[in-house]
């Protein structure tokens, strides 16, 4: 029995709260030093499945629970605590939530002081696991000031520091930027060759499968559609659902002889007058700090749709928070319709420019949707009947109509992220500016949502040019880039260092990895068929040239 | 900015006490002018000189230190002082019973022809409530910026309070970073939606309901990420057993001699007053001499 470090059994929960099961006759047993990669769309019993094991469930969570989770033998639900976070040490998605102490050393000290061990012995760990992650320059740093990939070694190396042998790992790459993922999977994969035996539930599977897990679980419906090895992926499992390797999505399409969608070539417009210029603009927050934005240059101009890549804290939101008048430049000048945003209030600016910011819980707060929908054309003095009108419209747009006197708190993550963008909708704003539009969403989700957002119709034109003459999003994701923009901003060093189409821009790879954007599969693949195709295309539609 | 105090490090006599000697010392002032109530300033004077030495010791640069002290001094002047003056609560009773002679009056309510009588008596009592209270305050002052965030729960711990205690103060300022940046974020949100915070009109109620776009968000952030802290506390076990505190704290000769001084400053006080009748309200008569 206890050959295995976990073994689970017809295992099943209901939460208290909700009718349904969360996870269904779940059956699987893990090896000392096997990687299993958890996959599958949101709702479908991962973090269920997830609080099982690290022993949340039964103890935080109340509800139904059926079956068997046995750690080195043990059943979870008859083990303490502190035995137990011994035995299972968990990630979770949000880095800045778990970090419990305000510098690092006192983080990573953390679980061994609540075990009560001794100083000395509690020190050699905290040493240990820093020199073991590399951050040990980390030592004395203040933990609210870390980048995201420096905050999720630290939240790593305080779970290190209790010595558990299996490590749970939910969603650990949703805050980080490309590199940093790619970084912290490199560590996960090590901890396995270490003997450790390791979880990593993730829906970013063409990342996940850089590392080779050694077995992907995928789950639907909180019951799992497949458990096996990862070669055997592409025919079990929906492309449309988790995101694969590009080249995998092309010989799927083959293989089940879809024809291969092209949309029409969005519509070219003739450049006018811009709607937004930067004019030489440098910013920095205070003469004590330094700068964060050198130099910048950028107009946009009606038909944009403009992808803004680069790394984490290189500016970006700076940038485009200067765009909505939130922030003013410390030198250069901002225009917006050829108005200077110091001699403009942002609910002035708000007109022109509609901001959705990454975290829906950052802007709802209406008791209905609908409420939360008027907010926006209210402030701005809209007519009753353009108010009504324009909320009837947002949400047909975001194919929420049915959530219409929904509370917003009360709805999925996704569908909170789509009432943002449908309260920004309501605006009527000529731009739409999205910090991070698919953050926080699985594959499938975000992929309906910008293909709704951005998917071309037969005219060339897509719900976007319809209703914006132009919109900008922040990403990480280069794909994102790839398959929806026709402009692609590369920020980095407190300027913008590449500016044009994505086929110009995105093609140095070398140029973009200096930039800490990492290239993907689909990217390739897109670069070799470019001669071609003649210009970027998603995955499917490749299919047709590959 | 929500949180604009800074700390930082500094080879200052101050920085190098143990965090308990400044907490207890501050705690010894304030007992000794609060518990046997001493309004001489004879004896708060000196007090306030020690204060106020110990103040300029921390050598705090003042760029960072001049919102507090604006909040400070308006308060303690305008606040205390002005209320002082008007009603003479807040302290020793004598303050308003004894015969003093009568300055002016301030009408009130002068259509209910409530004239509030202006004393001398008073206005010696507002003058040593401000310094009382200052000499309170100006060491309060420097600790944020002075004490280490991340010393409070051990200093907590070791001064006998439990582990749940302790522990909650490091978590305090842990999140209040979090929070004030949550705060910070949802203002923009919420006015790159038009909204303006400058145009909140109407009654309080209505005022109240329109900052609730501000509000909600930010409540909803706490908590959501409260639970996730509980859990990821959970998940390391803590509270499971009697827990270490990584960081020691041991008294230096420096420390003795603060908390000497602190203890002597308080008993003294308790001596003078209990013992010898000396310390309690009084006008003193040259006071009295300048206005009459």
């Amino acid at each position: 029995m206890s050959d295995f470090p976990l073994v689970v059994e017809n295992l099943s929960f209901k939460y208290r709260t909700r009718p349904e099961l969360a996870v269904e006759n779940v059956s699987f047993e893990l090896r000392q030093g096997e990687l299993l990669l958890i996959a599958g769309s949101s709702g479908c019993g991962k973090t269920t499945l997830a609080r099982c094991i690290n022993g949340l469930i039964p103890r935080s969570y109340r509800g139904e629970r059926k079956g068997k989770v046995l750690l080195q033998g043990r059943d979870v639900a008859e083990m303490e605590i502190a035995e137990m976070s011994q035995v299972v040490g968990t990630l979770l998605q949000d880095p800045e939530r778990q970090i419990v102490a305000s510098n690092v050393f006192n983080e990573i000290a953390f679980g061994p002081e609540n075990l009560g061990l001794p100083r000395e012995e509690i020190a050699s760990r905290v040493e240990q696991v820093m020199k073991r992650l590399n951050i040990e320059y980390l030592h004395e740093r203040e933990t609210f000031n870390l980048s995201g990939g420096e905050k999720q070694k630290v939240a790593l190396a305080g779970m290190l520091a209790m010595s558990p042998s299996i490590l749970l790992l939910d969603e650990p790459l949703a805050s980080l930027d490309p590199a940093s993922a790619h970084e912290a999977l490199a560590v996960f994969r090590s901890l396995a060759d270490e003997g450790k035996t390791v979880i990593l539930v993730e829906h970013r599977v063409e990342d996940a499968i850089s590392i080779t897990p050694d077995r992907l679980l995928y789950m639907e419906d909180g019951r799992i559609k497949y458990l096996g090895p990862i070669k055997n992926l592409p025919n079990e499992i929906d492309y449309t659902q988790v995101k694969l390797p590009a080249p995998w999505v092309v010989q799927r399409v083959k293989a089940l002889d879809n024809a291969p969608v092209v949309s029409p070539r969005p519509e070219e417009r003739e450049r006018s007058e811009p709607l937004v210029v930067f004019e030489d603009v440098d910013f920095r927050y205070d003469e004590e700090y330094p700068f964060i934005l050198q130099n910048v240059n950028l107009k946009i101009y009606p038909g944009d749709l403009i992808a803004v890549l680069g790394p984490n804290g290189a500016g970006k939101s700076t940038l485009v928070k200067h765009a909505i008048g939130l922030l003013k430049p410390t030198k250069g000048r901002v225009l917006v319709e050829g108005r200077d945003t110091r001699t403009m209030s942002v609910a002035q600016i708000a007109r022109v420019l509609g901001y959705v910011f990454q975290s829906p819980t950052h802007m709802l707060y209406a008791p209905t949707v609908h409420e939360e929908l008027e907010f926006g054309p209210k402030n701005l003095g809209f007519e009753p009947e353009l108010i009504s009108k324009s909320i009837v419209e947002s949400l047909a747009t975001v194919n929420m109509k049915e959530f219409e006197e929904y509370p917003p708190l009360a709805l999925s993550f996704g569908q909170q992220k789509r009432t943002t963008i449908a309260a920004v909708l309501a605006m009527r704003s000529k731009i739409l500016v999205m910090d991070e539009p698919t953050a926080g969403q699985d594959f499938a989700n975000y992929t309906r949502f910008m293909e709704a957002l951005c998917g071309t119709y037969d005219g060339g034109s897509s719900l976007l040019s319809a209703n914006f003459d132009a919109t900008l999003f922040i990403t990480h994701d280069i794909d994102l880039a790839v398959t929806y923009a026709n402009r692609v901003l590369l920020f980095g060093d407190k300027h913008v260092v590449a500016d044009g189409a994505p086929e110009d821009v995105l093609k140095d790879v070398d140029f973009l990895t200096k930039y800490r954007v990492r290239p993907t599969s689909l990217l390739q693949l897109n670069l070799d068929l470019l001669p071609k195709t003649g210009r970027f295309l998603p995955a499917e539609s490749l299919a047709g040239f590959a | 900015m929500l949180v604009t105090w800074k700390y930082r490090l500094r080879d200052t006599f101050i920085q190098r006490l143990d965090p308990r000697t400044r907490l207890i010392f501050l705690f010894s002032i304030i007992f000794a002018l609060t518990i046997p109530e001493i309004w001489d300033l004879r004896i708060i004077l000196p007090i306030f000189a020690i204060s106020l030495t110990l103040y300029f010791m921390a050598r705090i640069e003042w760029k960072d230190v001049k919102r507090g002290w604006a909040f400070i001094l308006v308060f303690v002047i305008f606040i205390v002082g002005i209320n002082g003056v008007l009603s003479g609560r807040g302290g020793p009773s004598s303050v308003t019973n004894i015969e003093s002679p009568i300055l002016f009056y301030v009408p009130v309510l002068d259509w209910f022809g409530w004239m509030v009588p202006i004393t001398v008596s008073k206005l010696w009592f507002a003058l040593n409530q401000i310094i009382r209270m200052l000499t309170m305050a100006i060491l309060a002052i420097p600790i944020p910026y002075t004490m280490d965030p991340n010393i409070y729960g051990t200093a907590f711990k070791r001064m006998g309070a439990s582990d749940n205690v302790s522990f909650t103060m490091d978590l305090a300022f842990r999140f209040l970073p979090t929070f004030a940046r949550d705060f910070t974020i949802t203002v923009d949100a919420q006015r790159a939606r038009g909204y303006e915070m400058e145009s909140l009109k109407g009654g309080l109620v209505e005022r109240i309901r329109r900052l609730s776009p501000l509000i909600i968000p930010v409540v909803m952030q706490s908590t959501v990420t409260g639970e996730e802290v509980i859990d990821a506390m959970d998940l390391r076990a803590f509270g499971t057993s009697k827990r270490t505190w990584i960081k020691t704290l041991t008294y230096a000769p420096r420390d003795y001699f603060m908390l000497g001084l602190g203890a002597a400053i308080f008993i003294s006080c308790c001596v003078l007053k209990w013992g010898f009748g000396i310390g309690g309200f009084f006008v003193p008569d040259f006071f009295t001499n300048l206005f009459v």
